[in-house]
């Protein structure tokens, strides 16, 4: 019987340890001071998560570390100073007016998700925590962002990739909702008319994850710029299905290459380390093949195979919303970023190839009549049939 | 009821353990006691209401919105858990449930959103169709078996995979995808019509649903049927020895379909319930994997439909409130990290019964069951 009651002992005195636990924070909780200048701003990531490299990590940058001046070190944050910050920038954002810099009072909170269906308690948490602006990443949220949207009508939400849509999938509009889409196709424009001046022998590929209507944008538009500055070349297309598969980006890649392409872009999560890796491997095996990245810069990946990257602003969108909503802008609706508004663009370009200065030259000339509109980028199959460059 | 304690403690000592490692863990990786004792506080708050800021804003929606969380994850939990138990309790282990689910939430899905029935009667039906998906599911592993001698292991396991594949690598992305206009990605399928959607007990107040209690009023019929009526004695007495069941004049084959087909629907209903509950849609991807989910479910309630429900509630509300520690910068993880562990511990029983010796030890029929399988 002895062991019986140690055993219901040692449980009752663990209980013992939690219960003022929780007193103790409930008087903290009470006695916080009260709000003043902080403005709470939360972050719902999508499955994905912090570290994938791209989507999310890209809207976590543009919160923690440029707008509340803050880095993450896996247990909480450290501040950093705006030199730090300034370091991180790319060039055409360095250069920006105004400038990229630390709000003051802003103060991040982020919540990941596990499963699909954290979504709309998570975005729940963050407006009962008093988050003055809550953000959304994906269009997988857009469910969970118009029911929470609708039921905390004081609370403000920022929706990324997608716009609010209801029951039939038509799009619409909420007062406290602002959404961003990129126009993905303009920023694979230009790097399909990179591609089409770098490859060799006029045969570039292309690797989506699923084949949805957003990744269809990429595909049209790089296509698209191809045909622009390379009529004759082929492109070779090839899907996965997935977003979290890294070995079937690989195989598809090497089934591109293996076909004769020697410039591969992807527009395929993290499946598209795997086309990356398959572009590494064959440059190891002495065939000329370039990679071009998605989301963010992904030249580190791999810097000799890596060209350059169809850079996604989501951490501008993020940042933007964020400096709005401190200087009492926000706005509500639906916005696109295209070129113009520096909401898509390519990474730089940090490798050699011959007549590098000649093909970049022309790429910035085919952004700037994009810019002025005398290209209209095709973002569906259907407008990349009637597209004559 | 002195019995039913002695025969539940190991398993209350379990999570007690797990949750004392994990707490001193967290303390420790951050040397800092009042942090874990704080991210338990959340834990709870998150799982069973925010009383403290109930009581100084006096919203009630901080109180009741945590409520809908943990059931409608309890729900889930429970309703996996007893398809588990089901199968366990004619002998077999069915590690399918998650394919079952999977296989009931798209039924769900399409019911919800391309047939037209009256309010009252819609819910019903769609998860009236979630079970017969599940339990049509569930019997191919059950005709594999006494037909064939598949161990139900395998087969369940390769069913998983056929459903995962099948359906949200191809229906969902393919034929049955939202309908959306342009270059406009929507994920998942179609949403559910308003008529087929559960109805929420608090209206807007919490997302607590009507599937909690549906799970609950199953649980105690399953407890009613395996101990108080025929069928499911017999369907025990074939999980214990099917020889000498057949030797009885029990018709060993027909319980098994029974059990298995039971058991799918179960897992079928849990997927009816996610889908018509709370996502409105069959969803890109099937959420978090509470097909495996119910089998820790289900040992950690030793098999016992009445110890599952309260597994379940547990767990749910150790899910829900779980995502709050994330404000104290705790791992997103961390509330599987001790439903682990208690499974862990759990599974350790032997140990637990020689500390406890003596008038405790007495093993119970359903203990045995488990190690068997």
């Amino acid at each position: 019987m002895t062991p019986t009651r140690s055993i219901l002992f040692y449980t009752a005195a663990a209980a013992l340890i939690l219960i003022p636990g929780c007193k103790k924070s409930e008087e903290r909780s009470a006695s916080e001071k009260p709000a003043g200048t902080v403005l709470k701003v939360g972050i719902v990531t999508d499955v994905g998560g912090r570290g994938d490299q791209s989507f999310n990590d890209s809207a976590l940058r543009g919160l923690e570390l440029w707008a509340a001046g803050k880095k993450y070190t896996g247990t909480g944050y450290v501040d950093t100073t705006p030199a730090e910050v300034k370091a991180t920038l790319p060039p055409d954002l360095a250069a920006r007016t105004p400038p990229i810099e630390k709000l003051p009072g802003v103060t991040p909170l982020v919540l990941q998700s596990r499963a699909q269906e954290d979504y709309e308690p998570n975005l729940q948490l963050l407006a009962d925590q008093g988050a003055g602006l809550i953000i959304g990443t994906g269009f997988m949220l857009e469910n969970a962002i118009e029911a929470a949207a609708k039921r905390n009508p004081d609370s403000k939400f920022l929706l990324i990739d997608s716009p609010l849509l209801d029951a039939a999938g038509k799009p619409f509009t909420l007062p406290n909702v602002r959404t961003v889409v990129f126009k993905e196709e303009e920023g694979s424009f230009l790097v399909g008319a990179m591609a089409g001046l770098v490859s060799k022998d006029g045969r570039v590929g292309f690797v989506g994850g699923m084949e949805i209507p957003l990744i269809k944008k990429f595909e049209a538009g790089f296509k698209a710029g191809v045909r622009t500055t390379r009529p004759e070349a082929t492109v070779l297309t090839a899907y996965t299905g997935s977003f979290n598969n890294v070995a079937a980006g690989k195989q598809v890649a090497q089934d591109l290459i293996a076909k004769g392409a020697d410039v591969v872009f992807h527009a395929a999560g993290s499946d598209g380390l795997g086309v990356i890796q398959a572009v590494k491997d064959a440059r190891a095996a002495g065939r000329q093949v370039y990679a071009i990245g998605v989301d963010s810069d992904q030249s580190h990946v791999a810097p000799d195979a890596v060209l350059t990257s169809m850079v996604k602003r989501v951490d501008l969108a993020v940042y933007e919303t964020v400096r709005d909503l401190a200087a009492g802008r926000f706005t509500a609706g639906d916005a696109a970023w295209g070129l113009k508004e520096g909401g898509v663009t390519y990474a730089p370009v940090r490798i050699d190839f011959p007549q590098r200065a000649a093909v970049l030259e022309k790429v910035e000339d085919l952004r700037r009549q994009i810019i002025e509109g005398s290209i209209r980028v095709p973002a569906t199959d259907a407008d990349l049939a009637s597209f004559k460059p | 009821m002195k019995r039913v304690f002695h025969g539940a403690l190991p398993s209350l000592l379990s999570i007690a353990l797990a949750l004392a490692i994990c707490f001193v863990a967290l303390a420790l990786s951050r040397s800092d006691v009042h942090l874990a004792t704080d991210a338990y506080a959340q834990m709870i708050f998150g799982g069973v209401g925010d009383f403290p800021s109930f009581t100084e804003s006096g919203r009630w929606g901080v109180l009741t919105r945590p409520w809908g969380e943990s059931t409608s994850r309890a729900a889930l939990l429970l309703l996996t858990g007893l398809s588990v138990a089901v199968a366990f309790s004619v002998g077999l282990f069915n590690i399918g449930a998650q394919g079952q689910m999977t296989v009931g939430a798209l039924l769900a899905a399409v019911v919800g959103a391309h047939v037209s029935l009256p309010a009252g009667i819609h819910p019903l039906v769609g998860l009236l169709c979630a079970a017969l998906a599940g339990a049509a599911y569930g019997s191919i592993a059950a005709v594999l078996k006494v037909r064939r001698g598949v161990h139900e292991v395998i087969s369940t396991i390769m069913l998983n995979w056929i459903a995962v594949n099948l359906i949200e690598n191809w229906l969902v992305t393919g034929p049955l995808r939202a309908h959306s206009e342009g270059t406009v990605s929507i994920a998942g399928t179609d949403q559910i019509l308003p008529t087929a959607e559960l109805p929420r007990l608090l209206s807007d107040g919490s997302r607590i649903h009507l599937g909690f209690p549906i799970a609950v009023l199953i649980a105690l019929a399953l407890w009613a049927w395996l101990s108080r009526l025929r069928h499911g004695f017999e369907t025990r007495a074939v999980g214990l020895g099917p020889e000498a069941a057949r030797t009885a004049g029990i018709p060993v084959e027909r319980r098994i379909y029974q059990a298995m087909a039971l058991s799918g629907a179960l897992a079928g209903l849990a997927g009816g319930v996610l889908v018509l509950g709370t996502e409105f849609r069959f969803p890109a991807v099937l959420g978090a994997p509470y097909g495996f989910d119910g089998i820790a479910i289900a040992l950690i309630g030793q098999n016992h439909p009445i110890g599952v429900a309260v597994s379940a509630l547990f767990f749910g509300i150790l899910r829900a409130g779980g995502t709050r520690m994330q404000l104290l910068g705790v791992h997103k993880s961390f509330p599987e990290l001790i439903q682990g562990l208690a499974l862990l511990f759990v599974a350790a029983r032997y140990v637990w019964r020689k500390l406890l010796s003596g008038r405790a030890a007495r093993p119970s029929p359903r203990s045995s069951e488990v190690q068997r399988a």
